[in-house]
């Protein structure tokens, strides 16, 4: 019973993905925990509530869920909807202090680019142990005396994570399309269903085969979740399908306004939908939407005490730490999506933010000012 | 009042706060504010929960009372510096980032009024009622409570007519800034609740808007 609930609660809030579901905040217990029992944390967006519950069954702890809006871990974090405020509110208010010994709370991975260990720490007296990235390692997480392995530290797109983000675009289309056909060409609705499903499918499940050739650098026009291409190269080609399509029905004799009206919004609707932020809706890339894509991450080697607060918080993978030496390098810095998480949590700052044009981008302003819906930092824009 | 909403979509662009708050509220939210600072009294000390832009701190301070500022949008805060810098009033006023779970270091019998415009409906159960009891550890005896806020209205039908006006605007912040606000349920009964006495309880027509008065004993 519980696992059809389970089940039907994750189809319909899948479907529903791009919205976002706040669920009540502050303490649940799980199983019979006890003053030594571990504390998890997580966001209050209701799915990721209900994976991270799951994943606990049968383990005795106490979970406290932190106001984050109703919206996932990292974007919530990237995005300054779940800060060091909402960690240090559940921490003072849900009463978690008088029921434990220790003070030691786990979060959630991909919260660190927007919560700060240290102050976390300053302000509350709790320590911070970053956790897996998926709910599902917690198990894992806990039998190796609650130390990651580097597979529990790294984001991937697997298929069945591209399938929730084909059927999380293809859904919203799909229901805004057709109630736009409804009232004037109601014959086309299961066409255009079909048309919407069938290429957020195709885009998403076909992902592996041409994921080597996508590059988030390009210039791009772009409205939130859509992404144009280079200088509105989609909407172009789609002026000229329309442009093609009148001289044709002209030529043809049977130009009627109508037509032209119906073919241009169905053509519309499949240009949205190439245009998808597909980058955006991938963990495995920065949105093309973003400035953020265009920075690279420096490590200033002099500063560099070779903690591995970098490696730990990474999902990329991007780091290796040698504790001989105490140093860290980046050998893998091509598959960095300027998260900024290693920035936020490097206590010595030997981390930074470089633009193109090589200016720095200190630290302090990236744990300060986070990006918002439109991936902008609200520091650049005012030029500040 | 369900115009409060669309606060939200101005609250995550800080810069065109202010200017869009005055439309939004035609001037309504200045007359609540000026009625509630008006029971604060020369040189008495203020707190602030959740100051935003600065707008209740501003009237509290030029009533000459020494205020402390608090919220936990660094953004918003900026822009209140500015204000008060140019209202002249940066010497009676302090602002902080911090929110109303970290009001423990504050210490105890410090302040004669303790004051919010629209932080409480943006507060957890659990927060509500930590922070009142926080509110009431660091108030002097007979040291005040104001609080203007929307609330859920009482009577069924009320009620509905909110959840008309305020429906389509909730779908709307939803879509464009990913949040929405919230109302605080049963204020009053919370206020008692935690040992304060309550004054003088104001409400608007549709009653979803509320604006307290309560006292220590």
């Amino acid at each position: 019973m519980n696992l059809i609930k389970y089940f039907v609660l994750n189809t319909i809030e899948t479907l529903l993905r791009v919205f976002p579901f706040p669920c009540k905040t502050g303490l649940i217990k799980m199983g019979n925990p006890g003053t030594n029992s571990p504390v998890f944390l997580t966001c209050n967006y209701h799915l990721a509530v209900e994976r991270v519950k799951r994943a606990l069954k049968g383990i005795d702890c106490y979970l406290l869920v932190a106001n984050s809006r109703g919206i996932n871990v990292w974007c919530a974090a990237t995005g300054g909807l779940f800060t060091n405020h909402d960690i240090i509110s559940v921490l003072k208010t849900s009463g978690i202090e008088g029921l434990v010994d220790h003070r030691k709370v786990i979060l959630p991975q991909l919260a660190a680019t927007g919560i700060e260990a240290r102050t976390i720490k300053k302000k509350t007296g709790w320590n911070v142990i970053w956790g897996p990235v998926y709910a599902k390692d917690i198990p894992a997480f806990i039998k190796n005396k609650f130390k990651k392995t580097p597979k529990m530290r790294g984001v991937e797109f697997p298929w069945m994570q591209r399938t929730e983000m084909a059927v999380a675009w293809a859904f919203p289309i799909s229901i805004i399309a057709a109630i736009a056909v409804i009232p004037f060409w109601p014959e086309t609705i299961f066409l255009l269903i079909l048309l919407v499903w069938g290429l957020a499918c195709l885009i998403f499940l076909a992902f592996p085969i041409y994921s080597h050739r996508l590059n988030s650098e390009r210039k791009r026009i772009g409205f939130i979740f859509f992404d144009f291409g280079r200088g509105g190269f989609n909407l172009f080609i789609w002026i000229f399908f329309i442009l093609a399509l009148i001289l044709y029905s002209i030529l043809a004799g049977d130009f009627t306004w109508g037509s032209i009206l119906r073919w241009g919004f169905i053509s519309l609707i499949a240009i949205l939908i190439i245009s998808l932020d597909l980058m955006g809706s991938t963990p495995t890339y920065k949105s093309g939407l973003h400035e953020d894509r265009l920075l690279k991450v420096i490590l200033d080697e002099t500063k560099c005490n070779g903690a591995g607060f970098c490696d730990q918080v990474c999902p990329r993978d991007c780091y290796r730490v040698n504790r001989k030496e105490q140093i860290a390098t980046m050998p893998r810095v091509g598959r960095c999506v300027q998260c900024g998480a290693c920035i936020v949590q490097c206590p010595f700052n030997a981390l930074y933010f470089m633009n193109p044009k090589g200016e720095i981008i200190p630290p302090e302003t990236i744990r300060k000012f986070k990006l918002n819906l439109i991936g902008k930092r609200l520091t650049q824009t005012e030029g500040k | 009042m369900s115009t409060y909403i669309l606060m939200k979509i101005l609250e995550s662009t800080p810069s065109r706060y202010d200017s869009g708050i005055r439309i939004l509220t035609l001037g309504r939210l200045d007359r609540v504010y000026n009625r509630l600072t008006s029971h604060i009294k020369r040189g008495q000390r203020v707190l602030d929960l959740g100051c935003g832009t600065g707008a209740l701190t501003l009237y509290a301070a030029q009533k000459d009372a020494k205020v402390k500022g608090i919220d936990i949008n660094s953004q918003m805060l900026e822009i209140a510096k500015k204000r008060i810098s140019e209202a002249n009033l940066s010497h009676r006023i302090d602002l902080y980032e911090m929110g109303v779970a970290e009001l423990g270091s504050e210490e105890s019998e410090s302040y004669d009024v303790v004051m919010s415009g629209l932080c409480f409906s943006e507060l957890s159960e659990d927060e509500i009622i930590y922070t009142l009891r926080e509110a009431k550890r660091i108030l002097k005896p007979r040291g005040l409570v104001l609080i203007a806020d929307e609330v859920t209205p009482k009577s069924l039908s009320k009620r509905l007519i909110n959840w008309l006006i305020k429906f389509p605007l909730v779908i709307f912040t939803h879509l464009i800034t990913q949040t929405t606000t919230n109302t605080v349920k049963n204020l009053p009964e919370k206020i008692n609740k935690a040992g304060f006495l309550i004054d003088s309880i104001k409400l608007n027509k549709i009653e979803n808007f509320i604006e307290l008065v309560g006292k220590k004993p």
